[in-house]
């Protein structure tokens, strides 16, 4: 009886999302970089990152214009404000709804990061390179 | 060689022959039952209509009516109207449509009749189809990092029209009593009133989105046995062991 019911029982995937992709780059070699990075969304009490080996990271965006992260990379703070649109997507009858963005401008502090370019300025649900990320290298770096 | 130019003597005979043959006459014989079978209006209902959330996604539901006549011998005008209602509810929306839809059509019987008693059709006929209906967006859910938004959209109005293509019998049960079953063929023809959400559901349709939906009808009919023509005081044929005598 009861697999009967599971196996009844209709699931339904979530609606997709979009998130802007960011690369970090070394800012004198311009190779790709991986640093340790934290990422806190600005009135979030969560982390979307916390303390990741990676070279690049997924930034979900916020429904305002405006959307506000404060990021480490390797311990050292930078913040970064995204100015975009923001577009209401429809996905089907039963994952409903989801958002797509277009990036507008991009303004951050250089404590770490040198440097960013918009590769992409859409942020969609087929998730690929939006923004390079050229951070200055530590001192004693070997990347 | 020799055997060669044979084959390709033969072959040419053969290919000029086929092209000089008489090509054979179809021969139609001529329906022996121009006479009208059924006198009055018959009236149906879908019995599928209520039930075809068995079958279909999400909650589907309804009903339909009919109404068809054989105005001249063998050919039956239709009308169809129905409402149908179509709900689903996950958990990230919440989504219903409903509204009325109308059909007119003419339907031809391919069955010949060996007695003025033998009322059984087997159809193929023809619709044009259309709805004005609403639907709502009752409330859906986007989750992300910054938190779970939701929102809904009101009430939204659209019209929509479509041709069918059909193919069923129906079958006398007992006296005046029918039963029968309809394949349809559904072919969009144009929707108009919303841009955002995109329409989803058509009532009588059925997915929007698609340009071809297949349906499955079967109904249950009884014929009121009005004779029109005898009340309008018309000629009436007379029949004969299925052969029309017009009387003078």
């Amino acid at each position: 009886m009861l697999i009967v019911t599971t196996a009844c029982k209709e699931v339904f995937e979530a609606p997709p999302q979009a998130l802007m992709l960011a690369t970090f780059y070394n800012s004198t070699t311009k190779s790709v970089l991986s640093p340790v990075v934290t990422v806190l969304g600005v009135g979030r009490d969560s982390l979307l990152a916390d303390q990741q080996t990676t070279p690049n990271v997924l930034l979900p965006l916020t429904l305002l214009d405006t959307t506000r992260y404060i990021i480490w990379l390797d311990s050292k703070a930078d913040s970064i404000t995204f100015v975009h649109q923001t577009i209401q997507k429809y996905a089907s009858v039963e994952t409903g709804f989801y958002y797509e963005y277009k990036l507008l401008s991009v303004r951050f502090t250089n404590t770490r990061i040198d440097s960013l370019i918009i590769v992409d300025s859409l942020v969609t649900i087929k998730w690929n390179e939006n923004i390079k990320l050229y951070i200055h290298p530590l001192p004693d770096s070997v990347n | 060689m020799k055997i060669l130019s044979f084959t390709f003597i033969l072959c040419l005979i053969a290919s000029i022959s086929f092209g000089q043959a008489e090509p054979k006459k179809k021969y139609k014989p001529k329906r022996t039952d121009q006479y009208i079978h059924m006198k009055g209006i018959r009236f149906g209902m879908d019995v599928t209509r209520p039930f075809q959330d068995l079958w279909t996604k999400g909650n589907r539901y309804g009903n339909e009516f009919s109404a068809d006549m054989e105005i001249w011998p063998n050919l039956f005008p239709v009308f169809e109207t129905g409402y149908e209602v179509f709900k689903i509810k996950t958990s990230y929306v919440d989504y219903s449509s409903n509204g009325s839809y109308s059909r007119i059509g003419i339907d031809y019987n391919l069955l010949q009749a060996h007695t003025e008693k033998d009322k059984d059709v087997f159809f193929i006929g023809l619709r044009y189809g259309f709805t004005v209906a609403n639907q709502q967006v009752n409330n859906y859910t986007i989750g992300s990092y910054w938190g779970q938004q939701e929102g809904s959209f009101g009430n939204q109005s659209y019209f929509a029209h479509w041709s069918e293509i059909v193919f069923g019998i129906k079958g006398q049960l007992f006296n005046n009593f029918y039963m029968g079953w309809t394949i349809r063929g559904k072919m969009k023809l144009s929707k108009i009133g919303l841009e955002f959400p995109p329409i989803y559901f058509i009532p009588g349709y059925g997915k929007a989105e698609k340009g071809f939906n297949l349906d499955f009808t079967y109904s249950v009919y009884y014929n009121i046995p009005w004779d029109f023509r005898k009340s309008a005081g018309k000629k009436k044929p007379e029949v004969r062991k299925g052969i029309k005598v017009q009387k003078k």
